[in-house]
């Protein structure tokens, strides 16, 4: 493999990782790879557009039996209004439930869990240390969710006041840092919220009478996170 | 009352898959269609395109390929009935420039508009690879294009993408 090969390569996928025997004698081609992966960072940070808030359509009615032929493409139309309009009723209703919490006034659930996000410091450090067994079975007790480690490296787990219930707040280690996670067994949404601030980003699910909120910084991909927690979490309360 | 069951059954599964994939679909939709409004349109479309064919989702974890391949046929519905103008970036629509104006510092506004302004060939295998995680083989299928194809553009992406950061560093 010569530079141009390498370059290439790199150019096309910078996670390319053949070609070591070129790379570690060619200097040019080392600097051309560290600036293709930093570029790549910032292509990734770029990409990453604001989301915003999930609306469902209006599913009732969809006849789900022929899905052959392709209905004409139309507006938005005023189902999905109603839609909207109870995804504010329901933002109404949510802030009239949430209140004050550690001297703060919060009027949403979301509002909450960012800035509970930020409460504990602690929680956020990069880590390679787990958390116990022990411990996370004591802070996610079995009355409140079925939860083990398949989700990731849980590095911290505490119980904390959210809504007015006492919830676990767990930590695990994502690729780009720390990924907090509550489980919210008492708050039960009809559809997921978008979690977003200037660092980081995320979402709270909505899992069968409860929810799960998840937060990572705004290069975390999420997605895997969320699978496996809709995997490993089962409410029992 | 079995019916009830399998309609309750089939709408959470629904539920579940498109709040974990929802911010794929519609970031997958906005850089296709570079337009905060026409995304979020191909997006709801695509949401009930999924729900009416849900059971040809044999497996779940194949569902994120599933509904971008989804997100693209719905874009490309849209511009076979409506052929925009090209764009200029100098020159855009409201709902053009909301994807630019959230960027929260210069160099992420600079590398955003650079990506704007790649032509659609270059910027849709760029978004499938770096955000959405596809390898080059799985980016070639869900383009019907070959391998070597998507290399080649994925190269030439970088590299104008590479020119214009550093022509803006410069200036």
């Amino acid at each position: 493999m010569n530079c141009d090969d390498y370059k290439q390569a790199i150019g096309a996928d910078p996670r390319f990782d053949g070609g070591a025997g070129h790379l570690s004698d060619c200097q040019s081609c080392q600097e051309y790879r560290r600036e293709m992966q930093a570029l790549d960072l910032q292509i990734g940070r770029a990409l990453a557009l604001d989301v915003p808030e999930l609306v469902m359509p209006s599913l009732d009615g969809v006849d789900t039996g022929n899905v052959v032929a392709l209905e004409p493409r139309r507006r938005i139309a005023m189902k999905t209004w109603y839609s909207v309009a109870a995804t504010v009723v329901l933002a109404v209703f949510i802030g009239f439930r949430f209140g004050v919490d550690h001297g703060q006034q919060f009027d949403s659930l979301a509002e909450e869990v960012l800035a509970h996000t930020t409460h504990e410091p602690a929680a956020l450090q990069v880590t390679d240390k787990k958390v116990s067994d022990d411990k996370l079975r004591q802070v996610v007790p079995a009355n409140i969710a079925a939860m083990d480690h398949s989700a990731g490296l849980i590095t911290f787990a505490e119980t904390c006041p959210i809504g007015g219930h006492d919830v676990p707040h767990l930590v695990i280690q994502g690729e780009h840092g720390p990924i907090t996670i509550m489980l919210l067994p008492h708050e039960k949404i009809s559809e997921a919220i978008s979690l977003n601030d200037e660092n980081s980003h995320g979402v709270i699910l909505p899992v069968g009478d409860g929810s799960i909120a998840i937060i990572g910084s705004r290069e975390e991909k999420l997605e895997e996170v969320q699978k496996q927690l809709l995997q490993s979490v089962t409410w029992e309360t | 009352m079995q019916s009830n069951t399998a309609d309750v059954s089939r709408r959470k599964r629904f539920d579940q898959i498109v709040a974990v994939y929802h911010q794929d679909m519609y970031r997958y939709a906005a850089w296709l269609c570079r337009d905060k409004a026409i995304a979020e349109d191909v997006v709801q479309e695509s949401m009930l395109r999924a729900w009416k064919s849900l059971e040809a989702l044999r497996d779940d974890a194949a569902a994120k390929p599933w509904l971008l391949t989804i997100v693209r046929r719905e874009n490309a519905r849209y511009f076979e009935r409506k052929r925009l103008e090209t764009v200029d970036i100098d020159n855009l629509t409201a709902s053009q420039a909301a994807l630019l104006a959230e960027a929260p510092d210069d160099d992420l506004r600079d590398m955003r508009a650079a990506i704007y302004e790649l032509e659609d060939d270059y910027r849709e295998p760029l978004v499938l690879q770096v955000m959405m995680g596809y390898s080059t083989n799985e980016i070639a299928e869900q383009m019907e294009l070959k391998q070597g194809a998507v290399l080649t553009r994925l190269h030439r992406a970088r590299a104008k993408l590479r020119d214009v950061m550093q022509q803006q560093a410069s200036e």
